[in-house]
């Protein structure tokens, strides 16, 4: 599947059986009678989840880009199969193609009907994978095999994913390498205490908005990124854990209905949990009807219904909620549990989101309090409301995109929340070098006050925190080929490969590697062509450069672990000057390299966490050193 | 003995150093001291006379520490159970310690509610029925006054009771060593069930909490940092003692009641349900059919069905070891001095609760990476030290095993394939090594004729003693 379909718009394949009328006409190659494609699939979606219900628009039309489906639905990237474990049957497959179907967008939210469930799963992978590949500029691949050493996996894997939306029985849902596939799993409510949910009601995981995005996301950054999933200190699942609730939580706030009235609740304070009731209630007095009833504040608040039916608390919210100060700064030491730590980063992020947004519209508030308004006692008017959802919408977007641009920032291995703030910041440096919101500001401050640092950063300030940028010249790789948008065929990658192995062995030295320790392989490497702020065409490249070496675990315990030393380099293309192209030139080396102390550290963590006494699943050795998300978030 | 004789002639030079960070051991006991009346502790001069004794029951714990007072040796049991691979000599051993100590204990140390570390409290009652107890310690979990913890202890009992149910009947359905020992370790947390259908453990702990000779005071329930009240005798007799472990982490406890209350919600309704929840009605029944073959590509139908089969976790398994780590966390971790001894009991804690001690905050953040200098101090100066967990390799990191005194001495009372490769026999090995070989495993002895010492075990160092030939192995400093 290449892309043919790449204009889909305006394609207009002639028929091929021309009628005898035709024939006797001459050609006209300006005019046909064929129906242009359209460039979206309007779906029908549930917002957030069933549990909450109609109240504001809780059902939405999401728009996916168009594409013929198969029965499943079954599109290019992804392929819904519907095949319930537990029950050990098939459920029949919704057919968006059907003409009842493109009337409506699809089948209306129903939790009765499993060819709903599957056109959500569909339509929220879709929009998820989508905004990512907008913001990444390039396509994404899934992963197909979890390791080099494990046999191909059949030509086309990388380009559809499954997801199976009834998998299991279970309280649980997870990305699967194994499965190469989401598994999302239904259960009965909690009889005794199950929040909003009838007691024994059956939830299901796969109508949850936040579980389907927190799930792509999983895939997404996994496809990207190789060594990402191996849990080489404290921060690395609580990352993954935070990354995608980010992905979810942001994605929230493209919900223009949702925002609007949320807004109107909070008298623009997007951040405050409590949303007023519909009806007016005086100060003290009880709620009568469910109208005065006040709500949860939806946009912060991820997979409601999920949370409640299984008795488990949103660790998000008391982690917004925890206050930026010296005390609250204690528990990045103190919080290991993934959830709990990785809410810790998405507080620091929403910290510094909120604090932008809160930039963008102060002139909006001083000009309605100007004019006599008075956000404490009325509902914000409309025109209001509107102008600060676009503010609220785009720098959502805006942080969105960084978030996922600085994946391509990250070091290849070994992830730390202090990697993560110096790639969101060099990330941010990169695409908007002028900053009139101060947002690199607002980020670098929110980390601070939850006391996540970056190591080896030599201050904490901006110049220090971006990663060392490589001084024009001082550093070429010759004969890379950037290829062009569609991508490269396979003799391009192959010879891509060769120059970037050889040039890692031939500048190990300038790189930080040592070449006689073990193999440095490059894993991946993708071109990249973005558009600037200033209407030209960046052309660069993304490559990341792995060396693994086995080190023993030493101190009485048998077997070896995979120690990983790695580079990322952003390499860019410059346009030709005098009529000669010249060399593509390293702008950054990202680094994580090897160090006596970082080895004692994955060693400790690999022993404390009982990876290194688990024993090794009999064909893959290395299983032990990975993430397991069906663990993760079932919660074990 | 020329193992005790190595050690002596090297302990006047560190006496030195753990009367300096003794002294201040003792002032932090000073309120301890004050509410047992006592005489001024006068720093006792040499340890003779203080003995640690290691009775052979099986997979379990049972200690007795004797320490020369005025008044002739007084006793401190430090957990008295088995629970795999039990070798039917607990009654004996148990009756062997009620002579040892003259039906008189100082003080009984429970360090958690495993039943390798209390069934012989319940087992025994009877003889332990005839024991006069002064004092009880016991981890503040056990606290029946913290509804915290009360409510934390019981959805873990009842967490591991339901997973038991849920192993047996896998075995029933088909034998398999692994899950035998997770049943085992399910079974840990409750002690089984009994004839009259009350968990062992519960039994244990009803003993503990009262069921000794006299009518002794509550139990105190201690966390990392408490000052002890050590019985009056050993106070004066110049015996310190300061609580390491465990630590009071309420969002963990709170995070765990919440995981395993979800689990329960669950399991009970699998076990009550009357038929497997069916999500859909009938008419939405499809078959592989319905799909066009393409949908399976490019695995194919039978892979991407063998995929996703594959794909589901043992989570009943993870719950069993989380649950079984958990209650070991909750291990009394203390830390004895007498004459500038320092003796380091650490019943079964595994990582979390060390992790606390060594490196004063959660592994691997910014300024959690390194020993914390009291961490080094401690360990620094230690000259007996009961190997946590039996000797698994979680439950003595190695930072700890590097930064123990070279030449202290160990006791490890183990068992073979009892659980999961315990004892790791190249743990044992480092802390040999650590230990100048002055490791002493309980298998080293017989537990009785018909039960001899386990041969791959190597032969007794010759730093320790059995002097009954059979059920226990001494160490006099």
């Amino acid at each position: 599947m290449t892309y043919p379909s790449r204009f889909k718009c305006d394609d207009v394949t002639p028929r091929s059986e021309a009628t005898a009328a035709q024939a006797e006409m001459p050609e006209d190659i300006f005019s046909t009678a064929e129906i242009p494609f359209p460039s979206e699939r309007p779906l029908n979606v549930y917002a957030f989840d069933p549990s909450l219900g109609n109240f504001v628009s809780n059902q939405m039309v999401t728009r996916v880009r168009y594409e013929n489906l198969a029965a499943g639905p079954v599109g290019e990237r992804f392929a819904v199969i519907d095949y319930d474990g537990s029950q050990k049957t098939f459920y029949k497959p919704v057919d968006l193609d059907d003409p009842r179907l493109l009337m409506t967008h699809g089948l209306l939210p129903s939790e009765a009907d499993p060819r709903f469930h599957q056109q959500m799963v569909y339509a929220v992978a879709s929009e998820t994978l989508q905004r990512f590949e907008y913001a990444l500029g390039r396509r994404v691949r899934w992963r197909t095999r979890l390791d080099r050493s494990q046999p191909p996996a059949p030509r086309g894997a990388s380009r559809r994913l499954n997801l199976f939306p009834h998998a299991m029985c279970e309280a649980n849902a997870f990305y699967s390498p194994d499965a190469h596939g989401i598994l999302f799993g239904y259960f009965t409510a909690s009889r005794t205490n199950p929040g909003r949910n009838l007691p024994g009601q059956t939830v299901f995981t796969c109508l949850s908005h936040d579980i389907i995005v927190h799930e792509t996301t999983h895939a997404i950054v996994d496809g990207i990124r190789e060594h990402f999933m191996e849990p080489t200190n404290v921060d690395v699942a609580a990352f993954h854990e935070a990354f995608a609730d980010l992905a979810a939580l942001f994605l929230h706030f493209s919900h223009k209905e949702v925002l609007v009235d949320t807004l109107q609740k909070t008298g623009g304070k997007l951040f405050e949990f409590k949303l007023k009731g519909d009806a007016e209630l005086a100060p003290g007095a009880t709620p009568a009807i469910q109208s005065q009833l006040g709500a949860e504040n939806p946009l912060i608040a991820l997979a409601t219904q999920f949370g409640e039916a299984a008795g488990r608390q949103s660790c998000l919210r008391s982690a917004l909620m925890t206050p930026a100060t010296p005390e609250g700064a204690k528990e990045i030491a103190t919080k290991i549990e993934p959830h709990e730590r990785g809410s810790i980063l998405v507080a620091a992020v929403f910290d510094a989101y909120f604090t932008v947004y809160g930039r963008r519209t102060f002139d909006l508030f001083r000009i309605f309090r100007a004019g006599g308004g008075n956000i404490d006692k009325a509902d914000l008017p409309v025109p209001l409301a509107n102008r600060l959802a676009m503010e609220a919408s785009r720098t959502a977007e805006e942080f969105f995109t960084i978030c996922a641009r600085a994946l391509d920032y990250c070091p290849p291995v070994d992830i730390t929340f202090g990697d993560f703030l110096r790639a969101l910041l060099t990330a941010h440096l990169d695409y908007t070098p002028d900053d009139p919101d101060h947002i690199r500001d607002a980020l670098m401050q929110a980390f601070r006050l939850r006391g996540i640092v970056a190591e080896n950063a030599s201050a904490f300030s901006e110049e220090a925190l971006f990663w060392p940028k490589v001084v024009r010249g001082k550093l070429e790789v010759e004969d890379l080929i950037f290829g062009d948008p569609n991508g490269l065929t396979k003799a391009e990658k192959d010879h891509n490969g060769d120059v970037l192995r050889a040039f890692a062995v031939e500048k190990a030295d300038k790189l930080g590697f040592d070449p006689k320790a073990a193999k440095i392989e490059a894993p991946s490497f993708h071109p990249m062509f973005s558009t600037g702020k200033d209407g030209k065409l960046y052309v660069s490249m993304i490559v990341e450069l792995v060396q693994t070496m086995r080190v023993p675990f030493g101190h009485g315990i048998p077997g070896t672990f995979p120690m990983r030393n790695g580079v990322t380099l952003l390499i860019a293309q410059d346009p030709p000057e005098h009529d000669k192209r010249p060399n593509p030139r390293v702008r950054f080396v990202i680094p994580k390299l090897y160090h006596p102390d970082r080895e004692e550290r994955v060693r400790n963590f690999y022993v404390g966490s009982g990876r290194a006494t688990t024993t090794p699943s009999e064909h893959d050795e290395d299983k032990r050193f990975r993430l397991d998300f069906a663990l993760l978030h079932a919660g074990v | 003995m020329p193992g005790r004789q190595r050690s002596e002639p090297s302990s006047p030079p560190r006496t030195r150093k753990p009367a300096g960070s003794g002294g201040s051991v003792r002032k932090r006991t000073t309120p301890a001291a004050k509410a047992a009346p006592s005489p001024t502790a006068a720093a006792p001069k040499a340890a003779r006379g203080l003995r640690v004794r290691m009775y052979r029951i099986g997979f379990g714990d049972f200690f007795l520490l004797s320490v020369p007072t005025g008044g002739g040796a007084s006793h401190i049991l430090i957990d008295c159970g088995v629970h795999a691979k039990d070798l039917g000599s607990m009654r004996a051993a148990v009756t062997q310690m009620a002579k040892d100590c003259g039906n008189r204990l100082a003080l009984v140390i429970m360090t958690h509610r495993h039943a390798d570390h209390i069934s012989g409290f319940g087992s025994c009652a009877d003889i332990f029925a005839e024991i006069e107890v002064e004092r009880v310690w016991m981890p503040w979990f056990e606290n029946p006054d913290d509804q915290k913890a009360v409510a934390f202890q019981a959805s873990l009992v009842a967490m591991a009771g339901q997973l038991g149910r849920q192993f047996q009947a896998r075995l029933a359905a088909k034998p398999d060593p692994a899950v035998e020992q997770l049943l085992s370790m399910a079974e840990n947390i409750t002690g089984g069930l009994g004839v009259a259908g009350i968990a062992a453990n519960q039994k244990a702990l009803n003993v503990l909490h009262g069921g000794f000779r006299n009518s002794q005071p509550k139990p105190d329930y201690y966390k990392a940092g408490d000052v002890p009240t050590l019985p009056a005798a050993l106070a004066a007799a110049g015996l310190t003692a300061e609580i390491l472990g465990p630590p009071i982490d309420d969002a963990l406890i709170r995070q765990m009641t919440n995981k395993n209350q979800q689990y329960l919600a669950g399991a009970t309704e699998i076990s009550d349900q009357l038929a497997r929840l069916k999500p859909f009605g009938n008419a939405f029944r499809g078959r592989r059919e319905d799909y066009d073959d393409k949908a399976f590509a490019p695995y194919g139908y039978d892979r991407v069905k063998s995929m996703l089969d594959g794909a589901q976790p043992d989570v009943l398994a993870a719950q069993a070891k989380a649950a079984d780590k958990t209650l070991n966390n909750q291990s009394l971790v203390i830390l004895f001095s007498f004459a500038g001894k320092n003796l380091l009991f650490a019943g079964d804690a595994q990582w979390g609760n060390w992790e606390n001690f060594l490196y004063g905050g959660a592994y691997g953040t910014p300024g959690h990476t390194q020993l914390t200098a009291r961490a080094r101090d401690i360990l620094g100066k230690i000259d007996f030290y009961k190997v946590g967990h039996h000797g698994s390799a979680n439950a003595t990191p190695k930072d700890a095993v590097k930064a123990m005194r070279i030449g202290c001495v160990g006791m490890c009372s183990t068992q073979e394939h009892a659980y999961n490769e315990v004892p790791r026999a190249p743990l044992l090995d480092a802390l040999r090594q650590r230990m100048n070989d002055q490791l002493a495993r309980s298998d080293q002895v017989a537990a009785a004729p018909d039960k001899p010492a386990n041969p791959d075990a190597g032969p007794l160092p010759p730093a320790f003693s059995t002097p009954g030939q059979q059920l226990f192995i001494d160490y006099d400093f």
